[in-house]
């Protein structure tokens, strides 16, 4: 709180109220988005004629060419809202660094990956859309052939991990932030959100291996 | 034979023309039971009488002595040396402006905290010396004394990043103290005249839920529990805003 300011108040606004919903609702969309992905992809691992099907229906249903830039509007949406949070002069960088560093306390720690993986799946994940959305449709073929490339591979081994944690920790985050879970459960529900981070990277890990692999 | 201590503390007092702030050592023998506000007493009479520190109950009851101990705010009082490593660093608080080494000045800070949350009962009711007093539910009434139990140490902020970060961010001790008057029936503000207060990112939408508040707080106040019950009370507030006759 500022030690010279007046007691007045900002008035009504329901901006800040705003942003806030949206910024918990488009990233609560993603979520399930990406918890949507990983059934596709990972589908390749049981058979890649399984995920062409799954991609043919999005494709005969339109919701790749529609769903597809929606979610890419989304997710630009979602990195504006949130960033309204995110120091991006070095002061500020250095003084959350500088605290979570002091402090040694899990839960600011995992908001500062959540800050720098934003970065890179803003820079990446834009890349990757990109890429898919201007080749439709999605069969296993192509993203195979993608990841047999090199430093694509590296690209979606870098990307992953960034995915996988940002989506653990924020869905950790918007339920302990909206109260969704108490405070009571709150260890609990760091395990399993831990645990549902370990399995979906398994998965995903899994998934690259086999697209490499596909002949 | 007890540990010998490390303690690293930060020294500087603003008073002395020409002091830098910089860190000094110093050691002690461990007793049974120690805790730190025994530990920082017993370094003040027996090596620097010039060590700056504040206490008052020693019964974690004030929130006086708070300061930053090996990276966790928390109270000297309550601190026991056996429960900290060889060598323990201690740091003023941060946010709050410093008196002089370990002191800080959190009245200020909090004297401000209350003329910005209005924090009084908000009634039209005149009051009556004469009538009998008004009963409240029990339930109610410990859920408002939960609430109360909040010592105004101060280390809620301190550990939070938003505070950190932002100085015209109100912290976990404001909210609690809003949500207190919240759960208080006698007092009569509307949800709409909470949201005149909080419902903005100084206030509920700019806590980023690091809950570090929580896990620091001396008392355990149930201070995630009260973040979430006021960030979704605000936020519905808000919504029920938008579709107001005007």
């Amino acid at each position: 709180m500022l030690k010279t300011n007046t007691t007045s108040v900002a008035g009504l606004s329901r901006v800040d109220a705003g942003l806030d919903w949206l910024q918990m609702l488009t990233g609560a969309g993603l979520i399930l988005f990406m918890w949507c992905h990983m059934l596709l992809v990972s589908s390749v691992v049981i058979s890649p004629s399984i995920m062409n099907a799954i991609a043919h229906f999005f494709e005969a249903t339109y919701m790749a060419q529609v769903g597809g830039p929606l979610i890419f509007l989304t997710f630009l949406a979602h990195f504006v809202l949130a960033a309204r949070k995110i120091p991006f002069r070095a002061e500020g960088q250095a003084t959350i660094w500088q605290h979570a560093k002091m402090l040694k306390h899990r839960d600011t720690w995992l908001w500062v990956v959540q800050a720098g993986t934003a970065m890179i799946i803003l820079i990446l994940g834009a890349i990757h859309m990109w890429v898919v959305l201007n080749d439709l449709p999605i069969t296993a073929a192509k993203s195979a052939a993608r990841m047999q490339h090199f430093w694509w591979f590296v690209f979606y081994m870098i990307l992953l991990p960034c995915v996988e944690l940002h989506v653990s920790v924020g869905f950790y985050r918007i339920a302990v932030k909206w109260g969704f879970v108490k405070s009571d459960k709150r260890g609990s529900f760091k395990k399993f959100e831990t645990t549902l981070f370990t399995i979906f990277m398994v998965i995903g890990v899994i998934t690259l291996i086999r697209f490499v692999t596909l002949g | 034979m007890g540990r010998q201590i490390k303690f690293e503390i930060f020294r500087y007092n603003p008073e002395r023309k020409g002091d830098v702030p910089h860190m000094q050592t110093f050691t002690l023998d461990e007793t049974p039971n120690m805790t730190l506000f025994i530990a920082l007493n017993r370094l003040r009479e027996e090596q620097d009488p010039s060590l700056i520190f504040d206490f008052c109950c020693r019964a974690g009851i004030c929130g006086a002595c708070a300061m930053v101990i090996n990276g966790r705010p928390g109270l000297a009082c309550q601190t026991k040396t056996k429960d900290q490593p060889t060598n323990i660093t201690l740091l003023p608080l941060p946010v709050y402006k410093l008196i002089g080494d370990l002191a800080v000045d959190t009245g200020v800070w909090f004297r401000e905290m209350y003329a910005k949350t209005e924090s009084w009962i908000h009634t039209a009711k005149v009051f009556d010396p004469k009538a009998e007093e008004e009963r409240m539910d029990n339930e109610i009434a410990e859920q408002i004394y939960e609430l109360e139990r909040c010592i105004e140490c101060g280390c809620c902020v301190a550990a939070c990043g938003t505070a950190r970060l932002r100085d015209d961010f109100m912290g976990a001790a404001a909210l609690n103290r809003i949500a207190r008057f919240v759960v208080d029936p006698r007092d009569e503000r509307t949800d709409r005249e909470y949201f005149e207060v909080i419902g903005n990112d100084n206030g509920i939408f700019g806590c980023m839920g690091l809950l570090a508040c929580e896990d620091v707080c001396p008392k355990g106040l149930p201070l995630q529990n009260q973040l979430g019950f006021l960030r979704r009370k605000m936020g519905i507030t808000a919504i029920k805003d938008i579709f107001r006759k005007k």
